[in-house]
């Protein structure tokens, strides 16, 4: 098991905030997170902010395909989170390398990070806290489109990522930025496309099938006909 | 030894419901172990709090399986409330009673803040002890003014009773009791448990007072009643502000059981009578199987494995009910004329005129006070107010008798 959440146990650190308190062996400030940062001509405390946004999507990205994985009815869906999954994982190390690479702490938990872990929880909660009000088939669409959501902002902050690491100043710094976008960027792609299409796949599955849109289907038939999706 | 429950197999909820019989307990003799006592309020409070938060949690959605769920674990803990709850006996009167709860607050919050490693949730609870100090001091005067009573016998002297920030200059405007949260990520795990247990006992202090108000007699007793339920509500809102409200429902509901787990633990490792005792290890038990189902939650519903967010271990020294006069006395004599000031705190004569703070003061303490009339009233009856001052005299000159 991979810990993916920052704890004060490691190392996790934040910065104070109007309504948020941090103990003061955890606090940092902005002029402490732009010093660690190298000088690249830009406001080094708003990156460490963004890339720790980013990173904490990736690490609730995690999250999220470990818990649609598991609840998936359809098999062929249940890899792909899987694997997704795994690729998710590596993406966080490879950022969590390039924030330490940089000196900065890859436990650090910006304000901009914890905004993003608020939707990111809340779109986990989506595929869930609802599933009463929802047939076994809906259910799948929801979890699917939590995944095109969570791959959309992905997609963007690598995109984000890789114009960041223009500015950067020539040298080995700039060179394993561009490696790591060069190594993620294209699974960024692939991701996103594959949630696109598959959830254009599953809406035309379900518009051309009688059986999905009879009213009162038994859930174990419905449980079957996902189960047969994309076979 | 290090105790870490995820390793421990506990009791399976399927197996925890007891019988009728089984739920029938026999009371404590209310002149036993004051700290029994104690243990006995704080852990109703607890299972409250447990019951209330999964209502909650259940009203935010309609999955039956989380439902079932969180309704299986409510029960549950409903029986272990009953179980807790009818160990305080028949004749302890509500006033009594209150006592007792007075009791807990001051040697639950003394003990939580002597030991609670961040500034700022430390200055949280020295603020709110000296004010649930000075209850205790304005109860005992009403025992003894409507009972004839004298509350020692009930404390056995382990907490003293004198007033503290007097009750009277606690009423504050709303605004004023809003902190600012620890964050989550950064919180350490000790102070976690430490708000969430003082979230628990306030809130269930706040809920006996008023649910008990009407059923006394005289009028100047329902009145304090009411004025002190007040500040319960004040101090609800003081400590629950303290937590991050960025933790999912997941997390919140395996946070709940975690301090449940490290409560017993805590009530097991200092009770001295063995029937309580056998009472808090078949908690402790149960409370661990209840852990597991709510980290099954998490996990499955989303994605997060418990050790993720929970220490490897509970605390080294478990919670503990024990004398804290010297820290009372220590904190009354610094802080006695601090003020709550927006989210934070300033001495009463920095405080500007026009503060809200005076203009609140104004609207509720209109017309007088119960907590100083009941003062009043027994200083006529008996010549003097009560106190129970074993360390010598009061530490603040313009508080001594």
């Amino acid at each position: 098991m991979t810990i993916l959440v920052p704890t004060k146990a490691t190392g996790a650190t934040a910065k104070t905030a109007e309504m948020t308190y941090v103990e003061p062996a955890q606090q940092v400030t902005d002029d402490e997170l732009a010093a660690a940062l190298p000088d690249a001509g830009l406001d080094m405390a708003f990156v460490a902010d963004f890339l720790s946004a980013a990173l904490t999507h990736e690490r609730c990205g995690r999250h999220l395909y470990r818990s649609v994985a598991a609840r998936t009815n359809n098999p062929v869906l249940k890899r792909r989170y899987e694997e997704l999954g795994q690729e998710t994982e590596r993406h966080a190390e490879i950022l969590e390398d390039l924030i330490a690479g940089m000196g900065g702490n890859p436990s650090y938990v910006s304000p901009a990070a914890r905004g993003v872990e608020g939707a990111d929880t809340k779109l986990v909660e989506s595929t869930s806290l609802l599933g009463g009000s929802l047939d076994v088939t809906t259910r799948e669409m929801v979890m699917l489109q939590a995944v095109f959501l969570a791959e959309s902002l992905d997609h963007a902050h690598w995109q984000t990522i890789a114009e960041l690491a223009d500015h950067l100043p020539d040298g080995d710094l700039k060179d394993r930025w561009a490696r790591a976008v060069g190594e993620v960027g294209p699974e960024e792609d692939e991701h996103l496309e594959w949630a696109r299409e598959t959830m254009g796949k599953m809406v035309m599955l379900q518009a051309a099938s009688g059986t999905m849109a009879a009213v009162g289907a038994k859930a174990e038939e419905l449980v079957e006909t996902v189960r047969g999706w994309f076979s | 030894m290090a105790f870490n429950p995820l390793e421990q197999r506990g009791i399976p909820v399927e197996e925890q419901f007891r019988s009728w019989s089984e739920l029938s307990v026999e009371p404590l003799d209310k002149l036993g172990d004051p700290y029994t006592r104690c243990r006995v309020i704080l852990m109703n409070g607890i299972e409250v709090e447990s019951i209330l938060f999964a209502h909650q949690f259940a009203r935010a959605t309609d999955d039956l399986d989380i439902r079932r769920a969180l309704a299986l674990g409510r029960r549950i803990d409903q029986q272990q409330r009953a179980v807790v709850n009818n160990l305080n006996p028949g004749d302890q009167s509500p006033l009594e009673t209150t006592i007792g709860y007075e009791q807990v607050a001051v040697d639950l919050t003394a003990w939580l803040a002597r030991n609670e490693p961040d500034p700022a949730l430390k200055q949280a609870l020295d603020f709110a002890l000296l004010e649930d100090f000075d209850h205790l001091y304005r109860y005992a005067n009403l025992y003894e003014l409507i009972d004839g009573r004298d509350a020692a016998e009930l404390t056995d002297s382990l907490t003293e009773i004198m007033p503290g920030r007097p009750t009277v200059v606690e009423h504050r405007h709303p605004y004023d009791d809003v902190r600012p949260h620890y964050d989550t990520h950064t919180v350490d795990p000790l102070s976690r448990l430490h708000v969430m247990t003082i979230v628990a006992a306030e809130q269930q202090t706040m809920n006996y007072y008023l649910n008990h108000s009407a059923e006394l007699v005289e009028p100047v007793a329902r009145d304090l009643y009411v004025e002190i339920s007040h500040i319960e509500e004040q101090h609800v809102t003081h400590y629950e502000s303290l937590i991050d409200p960025l933790d999912s429902w997941f997390e919140q509901l395996v946070f709940h059981k975690y301090d449940e787990v490290h409560l017993y633990w805590s009530m097991l490792q200092q009770e001295a009578d063995p029937r309580l005792k056998r009472i808090w290890e078949l908690h402790l038990e149960m409370e661990i199987g209840q852990l597991h189902v709510a980290c099954d939650l998490l996990r499955r519903y989303q994605g997060v494995e418990p050790e993720e967010i929970l220490p490897p271990e509970l605390p080294e020294v478990p919670l503990t009910f024990e004398t804290n006069k010297e820290y009372v006395r220590s904190v009354l004599a610094e802080q006695v004329d601090l003020r709550a000031d927006g989210t934070g705190y300033r001495p009463l004569d920095e405080l500007p005129d026009d503060h809200r703070y005076f203009a609140f003061q104004g609207i509720v303490n209109e017309g007088g006070t119960p907590s100083e009339a009941v003062v009043d009233e027994n200083r006529v009856v008996d010549g003097r107010d009560f106190r129970d001052e074993v360390e010598g005299p009061h530490p603040v000159a313009g508080l001594r008798a």
